[in-house]
């Protein structure tokens, strides 16, 4: 008797709070309350804040040395790759001091060769993603900055991805990898344009609304479309074709595009100021 | 007010910083601890599927502020896994000191599974592919290990409530 009435009182618990996150997440899907959930989270994210980067400080070594250990093969290859793209771009051997201040401009964000009319805010990420679903990261300015929801982020290469949440001083920042990303792009040989969608973590985006007529090279660069109503200011590079196939009788190709910006070694970005005209 | 109800928040709010400081930059394979579903399941594995769907509401709530995934998608994820947590260890009578550990990390990796169906049941995409299994497994593991000192923490933090069912050491 006793161990139904337990069992009961589990079961009428659990159903109560199912039920209550169901209306929690239908609440937050209608954007109910004048996005009253889009609020709190805001103020969370600048309550969190400060907490979280005294604990990054007493934490960074212990993250570090976890590095260390199990990335250090892969810090030996990006070093590997950045001096092999050192050598092509100089194209003859140059002395240390050149080496170190080529270096130095590679490395350096500020001299965008894309939008340099567009005003912009250099920021810091602060925070790998929270959750192992979620491809995303924090970064250290928010509305003080000027930083509004859906704008762009950039880094020397190109596309990151955009910003999908605010606080006064934080924005979190969907990454163009998510696969609930999309943008509308414009292949720069042909002029075509389609819309080109997250494949996930390491995974080539895929591009869709490509004529199977139309001739695509392989390593095209792909750049944002800049059409009427795109979410996206124009000719932002984003990948370069790494595979197109036109199977005979489909619509559209399949085309798969690599992104030039390697989102899990960003350290520094930068929020393009600039709003789609309504 | 009994002392869990001031305890179990001040643990999921610890967790919380520890998740976002620490174990999100300690990762295998790109995947990390998942801390905040560990603590409903010690929960559940401790005093019962009641309280393991509390302190997974709970503590999906709490991680949801921090998302950008639809807002009580984790808070019903959690509940999930605290309430099954709680079931699969009431069927063992006697435990020795590794089947909560073990529990842990079998839920654990149950959970990430029961996390991607709730999330693409509400309509987030893609999650449910190869890279799925990689998750489960990293999660399992770093969740196991972890559990051998969430555990003491969760009893701590629900200790002085009312007497949890006895089947765990």
């Amino acid at each position: 008797m006793a161990l139904s009435r337990r069992t009961g009182r589990s079961r009428f618990t659990l159903i109560l709070l199912v039920l209550t996150s169901i209306t929690v997440i239908t609440l937050d899907f209608r954007g109910a309350g004048g996005g009253v959930f889009e609020d709190v989270r805001e103020r969370a994210l600048d309550l969190f804040a400060p907490v979280t980067d005294a604990a990054d400080s007493v934490f960074d070594p212990v993250g570090e040395a976890w590095n260390g250990v199990f990335k250090y093969g892969d810090l030996e290859e990006e070093n590997a790759r950045l001096k092999e793209q050192l050598a092509e771009l100089q194209g003859d051997r140059a002395s240390i001091e050149e080496t170190e201040q080529a270096l130095e401009e590679l490395l350096d964000q500020s001299s965008l060769s894309y939008a340099r009319d567009v005003p912009q805010v250099s920021a810091t990420v602060i925070s790998s993603p929270l959750s192992n679903f979620e491809l995303s990261f924090e970064i250290d300015k928010g509305r003080d900055a000027g930083i509004k929801e859906g704008m762009t982020v950039v880094a020397g290469r190109g596309l990151v991805g955009r910003v999908v949440r605010v606080s006064d001083g934080r924005s979190v920042v969907e990454l163009l990898t998510d696969r609930d990303f999309a943008v509308g792009v414009r292949l720069a040989t042909s002029g075509e344009v389609g819309i080109a969608a997250g494949g996930g973590r390491d995974q080539p985006m895929r591009l869709s609304g490509i004529d199977p007529g139309v001739d695509i090279r392989r390593r095209e660069l792909v750049t944002t479309s800049g059409l009427p109503q795109s979410a996206f200011p124009p000719r932002i590079p984003v990948g370069r074709i790494e595979e197109a196939v036109s199977e005979r009788g489909e619509l559209e190709q399949e085309v798969l595009l690599a992104p030039l910006v390697d989102v899990d070694q960003l350290r520094f970005v930068k929020v393009l100021l600039w709003e789609a005209p309504s | 007010m009994s002392v869990p109800a001031l305890k179990v928040p001040l643990l999921i709010i610890g967790a919380l910083v520890i998740q976002a400081s620490l174990l999100a930059d300690l990762r295998l394979f790109d995947v990390s601890a998942e801390l905040m579903m560990l603590l409903p399941i010690c929960a559940g594995v401790l005093a019962g599927p009641d309280r393991g769907a509390i302190v997974g509401f709970a503590s999906g709530i709490a991680l949801d502020l921090l998302l950008s995934t639809p807002f009580g998608m984790s808070a019903l994820a959690y509940t999930l896994v605290g309430y099954f947590a709680g079931l699969v260890q009431g069927t063992i009578l006697r435990a020795a000191w590794w089947i909560p550990v073990l529990t842990a990390a079998g839920a654990s990796a149950a959970g990430v599974v029961v996390y991607a169906l709730v999330a693409s049941g509400v309509g987030q995409s893609g999650l449910i592919n190869g890279r799925l299994w990689t998750i489960v497994g990293v999660v399992a593991l770093f969740n196991g290990v972890l559990s051998a000192a969430v555990l003491p923490l969760v009893r701590w933090a629900l200790a002085g409530g009312p007497a949890p069912r006895a089947f765990a050491t």
